[in-house]
């Protein structure tokens, strides 16, 4: 497994100068580039790498440093291994490549990323919504959306959940227990 | 012979009643998670059938709706036009604590949190889930109830409706729905 990631290791990084890797589990490699690399090394990997199989692409919310990384996990059957493509785009225009000429399915996960981070990707064929029905506001899984203020405003709340609203609040007014200082920092 | 004074409908209504009760078809359609625990109610380890419990397809041959666990606004939609399309009588058991207050769904931002608000419910069973036997005693309250007559939602729906539909397009703002007379 080794010789294979290194193999890999170099033969993107002679490719791609932009290319940082982390290589951290037993069958998994990890690479960061910029987003203009996205398309190319995603077609290097899925033909010559033999990097077939598109397993998902998803997206982690980076709200303090104003970016989003969107993450394309792919797996070789060859290989038995799973390498992560990561790629940070700017938050209030965010705007990627559309890739589902490499992988159809890349559709699929685009639109979803589409509805629930605003993210554009140029040339996306979305015709109508896709999870959402009837959603106005801003895209939901954005970390800066307020779920709970949303559901607060729209969703009737029964009364009698008020110990509801934190586990270790309640816990600390039953017990007189006290809080740990690591848990201060998550207070609501 | 004719039924029109007090007490020979009161014995038609019991006849009924028990008719309806021995014979409750639920309408297979799950809603959330909950739906899991249906299988094993209606096969044979808890054999529902013995009670006259079982599964039926469409939503004119079915009794009962059953909302299994969580309900999204995009599903209340779809619960809605289901529940209206049933025929007369029709009964609602609400499902695991979700269709209550949201159980642990309470603060997202697409689940109802109190089902009652949407559709009028006989029987609430509590529980995240419920296993067979609570949905089984579910059933037998809800049996007791229409023996006792009591088990009217579908008239209080009718006699609310504006109250109800207000509701529903509070949660579901592109109403595209057909009115139905009954």
């Amino acid at each position: 497994m080794k010789e294979i990631k290194t193999k890999i290791i170099e033969r993107i990084k002679s490719h791609f100068q932009d290319a940082v890797e982390r290589d951290y589990d037993y069958n998994r490699l990890d690479f960061s580039v910029k987003k203009e690399t996205i398309p190319s090394i995603l077609f290097y990997l899925k033909d010559e790498m033999n990097f077939k199989h598109l397993s998902h692409i998803t997206c982690v919310d980076w709200l303090e440093e104003k970016e989003f990384e969107v993450v394309f996990i792919l797996w070789s059957y060859t290989d038995r291994l799973q390498v992560y493509v990561r790629t940070r785009i700017d938050r209030d225009h965010p705007v990627l490549d559309n890739i589902d000429m490499i992988w159809r399915q890349a559709n699929t996960y685009e639109r979803e990323l589409k509805e629930m981070y605003g993210i554009n990707f140029t040339g996306l064929e979305a015709p109508e919504e896709f999870l959402l029905e009837d959603w106005e506001g801003p895209p939901p899984m954005r970390r800066d959306f307020d779920t709970r203020e949303y559901a607060a405003r729209t969703y009737y709340t029964r009364p009698g959940r008020e110990d509801a609203q934190d586990v270790r609040e309640t816990i600390i007014k039953r017990t007189g227990e006290e809080l740990p200082d690591f848990a201060k920092k998550y207070k609501r | 012979m004719v039924f029109n004074d007090k007490n020979s409908q009161k014995i038609v209504d019991i006849i009924e009643n028990y008719a309806r009760k021995s014979s409750l078809w639920i309408l297979a359609y799950g809603t959330g998670c909950g739906a899991i625990e249906l299988p094993p109610t209606v096969t044979s380890r808890y054999d529902s059938e013995r009670l006259g419990i079982h599964f039926g397809a469409t939503p004119r041959q079915a009794d009962v709706l059953l909302i299994t666990g969580y309900l999204t606004t995009k599903t209340l939609k779809r619960v809605i036009r289901v529940y209206e399309q049933m025929q007369d009588p029709k009964y609602v058991i609400g499902f695991g604590s979700c269709t209550i207050n949201g159980g642990m769904y309470w603060d997202s931002y697409n689940t109802i949190n109190a089902l009652d608000r949407y559709l009028p419910v006989d029987v609430y069973i509590n529980g995240c889930m419920p296993r067979p036997e609570a949905v089984l005693a579910g059933f037998a309250k809800l049996q007791k109830l229409i023996q006792a007559g009591k088990a009217d939602g579908a008239n209080k729906y009718k006699e609310n409706l504006d109250w109800y539909r207000t509701n529903q397009k509070k949660v579901i703002p592109n109403w595209r729905m057909p009115e139905y007379n009954w």
